[in-house]
C-alpha cells in the first residue's frame, strides 16, 4: 500500500482578530490506498472541516495537504464526495440527479447507461430510478445521494455523516451494502460519523477526534475479519474496541 | 406528470368541492346579501345598485367594456412583460457582482421604499395621456418585486449545492445552467406573481390621474355620472384581467416547476 493523503501540521482558524474561531488541529495524518478511514468524533469537533479541507472546498489556515502527490489547493474533482445535507436536487429524478453528476463533468449520461443501472442494482435502487427526492424515504434518498457522489467513478471517497439522519435499522442494513461494496472494489474511503459502532464496524481504521480545537487524539487500527457480520460484532475483541474508543472520550469529558 | 393523471384529478375536484362548498355557499350568499340588502334598506341607485342590475347594465355597455378591457390590459401586460424582461437579466447581474451589489442593491432597496404610484401624476404629464405613461407606471410597479426576489433568489444556493458543483470542477456556465438557475425559479416566481397582482392596480391608477381610454377611466366617469352599476361593471372586468395574468403566471410556475413544494401542495 502507498500514501495517498498526507496531512502536515493542518489547521483551520475561521474568521480573525478577536471573533477567530480556531476549528481545528493542527493534525498530521497519512492515509494509504485502499483503507476505509474513520473520523470519529462528537458534533462540532470538526470533522466536516476536515472533509472539505480534503476535497479542496475550504481554505486551509496552516499546514499542507497532498493528495495523491499533488498539494490541495483548489477544489479535487476526482473524488466522489457525500456532502453532510446530500446534494440531490429537486427538481431531477433519482436517475436525474445521478446523471447530474456526469453531465456536470461534460459526460454524457447515454455512454454510462450501464455503469448507472449497475450502480442502481448495487443499492437496491433500480426500481427507484424515475422518482423524484421527495418521493423517497430517508434511507433512499442517502442511497440515491451514494449513486450521484460515485457514478463518475473515483477511487477516493469523502462520506461526511452519510448515515447520521437514518433510524436504527436502515442505518445497519446501508452499513452492509457499504461494506460490501467496499470490500469489492476497495476504494479509498473517509467516512465521517459519530457513532462508535460504526466506525469499529467498518474501519481498518479509526481516528478518534476530540473538540475544542479538533485534534487527532489517537489512530487506532481495527483488526478484525471483514466481512464485519452479525457475529463478529458480538464478538469479545470488537467490545474491546469500543470500550477503548468510549475510553478516550469518557477522559475528555465528552461522554 | 403521469399518464394515469385523470382519475384521480376527478377524485381531486370532488375533495376540493367537498372542502369549499361551505365557501361556495358563503360567497352566492353575500351576493344575495347584497341583492336585497339594496331594497331592504332603500339604498339609493346612484350609492349602490344591486348585482343583478349591475349584471344588466354591464351587458348593455359590453362593447365599451371589451374594448376598455383590451385597452387596459394591453397597458398591463407590456409593461409586466417589460419588467420581467429587465428584471431578470438585471437581477442576475447584481446578484454575482459585488460592484453592483454594493452600488444598485441598495439604491434599488431605497427606491422599492417610495411608492411608484406616486410617479404616475409626473409620468403623464410628461408624457401626455397616451399608452407609454400607463406602461411605464406598470413596468415601475412590477420591476421591484421581482428585481428584488430575482436577487434573493440567485443569491441562495445552499452551501452544500455550491460545494457540489464546485467538486465536478463544471464551469460557470455550466453550473449556472444545471444547478443555479432552476434552483432559483421558486423564488423568481414568488416576484412574478407579486408582480401580476399588483400590475393591475398601476395600470387603473395610472389611467385615474390622466387618460382618455381604458377600465380606469371609464370608473371614474361613470362614477362621476353617478352610476355604481357601470362603476361595479368596470371593476369586475378589471378584476378578470388582473386573475387572468395570475393564472398564465400560475400556469407557467406549474409547467416550469412542477417538482416544487408550493406546485406539489395546490396539485394535490
Ligand atoms: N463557516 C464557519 N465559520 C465559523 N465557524 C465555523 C464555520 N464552519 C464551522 N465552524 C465551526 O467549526 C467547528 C467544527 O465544525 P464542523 O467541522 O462542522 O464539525 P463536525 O462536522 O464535526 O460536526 C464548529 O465549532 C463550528 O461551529
Ligand atoms: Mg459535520
Amino acid at each position: 500500500m502507498s500514501t495517498l493523503i498526507d496531512l502536515a501540521g493542518v489547521t483551520k482558524v475561521f474568521g480573525s482578530g478577536t471573533g477567530a474561531v480556531h476549528a481545528f488541529g493542527p493534525v498530521d495524518m497519512t492515509i494509504e490506498d485502499g483503507e476505509f478511514i474513520s473520523l470519529l468524533g462528537p458534533s462540532g469537533c470538526g470533522k466536516s472541516t476536515l472533509m472539505l479541507m480534503i476535497a479542496g472546498l475550504l481554505g486551509i489556515t496552516k499546514g499542507e495537504i497532498t493528495l495523491a502527490g499533488r498539494n490541495v489547493t483548489g477544489p479535487q474533482t476526482d473524488i466522489g464526495i457525500m456532502f453532510q445535507d446530500n446534494t440531490l436536487v429537486p427538481w431531477r429524478t433519482v436517475r436525474g440527479n445521478i446523471d447530474l453528476q456526469l453531465e456536470m463533468r461534460g459526460i454524457d449520461p447515454a455512454s454510462r447507461e450501464e455503469d448507472v443501472e449497475e450502480l442502481l442494482r448495487s443499492v437496491h435502487l433500480e426500481d427507484f430510478q424515475q422518482r423524484f427526492p421527495h418521493e423517497l424515504s430517508g434511507g433512499m434518498q442517502q442511497r440515491a445521494a451514494f449513486c450521484q457522489a460515485m457514478v463518475h467513478r473515483p477511487k477516493t471517497m469523502l462520506l461526511d455523516e452519510p448515515l447520521g439522519k437514518l433510524d436504527a435499522m436502515t442505518r445497519e442494513n446501508i452499513r452492509k451494502d457499504l461494506q460490501s461494496l467496499w470490500m469489492q472494489k476497495r476504494p479509498t474511503v473517509i467516512f465521517v460519523t459519530h457513532s462508535i459502532e460504526e466506525a469499529i464496524q467498518l474501519s481498518t481504521r479509526v481516528a478518534v477526534i476530540t473538540p475544542r480545537p479538533g485534534r487527532i487524539e489517537r489512530i487506532i487500527d481495527i483488526d478484525l475479519p471483514f466481512p464485519r457480520d452479525f457475529d463478529v460484532k458480538s464478538s469479545p475483541e470488537f467490545t474491546a474496541y469500543v470500550r477503548e474508543t468510549q475510553e478516550i472520550f469518557r477522559n475528555y469529558g465528552v461522554i | 406528470m403521469a399518464s394515469s393523471d385523470k382519475k384521480p384529478y376527478f377524485a381531486a375536484l370532488r375533495i376540493h368541492l367537498a372542502n369549499s362548498w361551505m365557501f361556495i355557499a358563503f360567497f352566492i350568499g353575500f351576493f344575495l346579501f347584497w341583492e336585497y340588502a339594496v331594497v331592504w334598506f332603500d339604498i339609493p341607485r346612484y350609492i349602490l345598485t344591486p348585482p343583478s342590475l349591475i349584471v344588466e347594465k354591464g351587458a348593455a355597455d359590453l362593447d365599451r367594456l371589451l374594448y376598455y378591457t383590451y385597452v387596459t390590459g394591453l397597458e398591463t401586460v407590456l409593461g409586466y412583460v417589460v419588467a420581467v424582461v429587465l428584471a431578470l437579466p438585471i437581477g442576475l447581474a447584481i446578484a454575482f457582482s459585488t460592484i453592483l451589489r454594493r452600488t444598485i442593491y441598495p439604491f434599488l432597496v431605497c427606491i422599492e421604499m417610495v411608492p411608484k404610484i406616486a410617479f404616475a401624476p409626473l409620468f403623464i404629464s410628461w408624457l401626455g395621456f397616451g399608452l407609454l405613461p400607463k406602461v411605464i407606471i406598470v413596468f415601475l410597479v412590477c420591476f421591484f418585486p421581482i428585481v428584488l426576489n430575482a436577487i434573493l433568489a440567485f443569491n441562495s444556493l445552499s452551501e452544500e449545492l455550491t460545494r457540489f458543483a464546485r467538486s465536478t470542477g463544471a464551469s460557470v456556465w455550466t453550473t449556472f445552467l444545471k444547478i443555479r438557475l432552476p434552483a432559483a425559479l421558486p423564488q423568481c416566481f414568488v416576484g412574478f406573481k407579486y408582480a401580476a397582482i399588483n400590475a393591475t392596480v398601476g395600470a387603473a391608477i395610472a389611467e385615474f390621474i390622466g387618460s382618455d381610454e381604458g377600465l380606469g377611466f371609464y370608473i371614474q366617469i361613470v362614477t362621476g355620472n353617478m352610476r355604481p352599476d357601470l362603476a361595479f361593471a368596470g371593476i369586475f372586468f378589471l378584476t378578470l384581467l388582473g386573475l387572468a395574468l395570475f393564472g398564465i403566471v400560475t400556469l407557467a410556475e406549474r409547467l416550469l416547476i412542477p417538482w416544487h413544494i408550493s406546485v406539489r401542495r395546490t396539485a394535490h
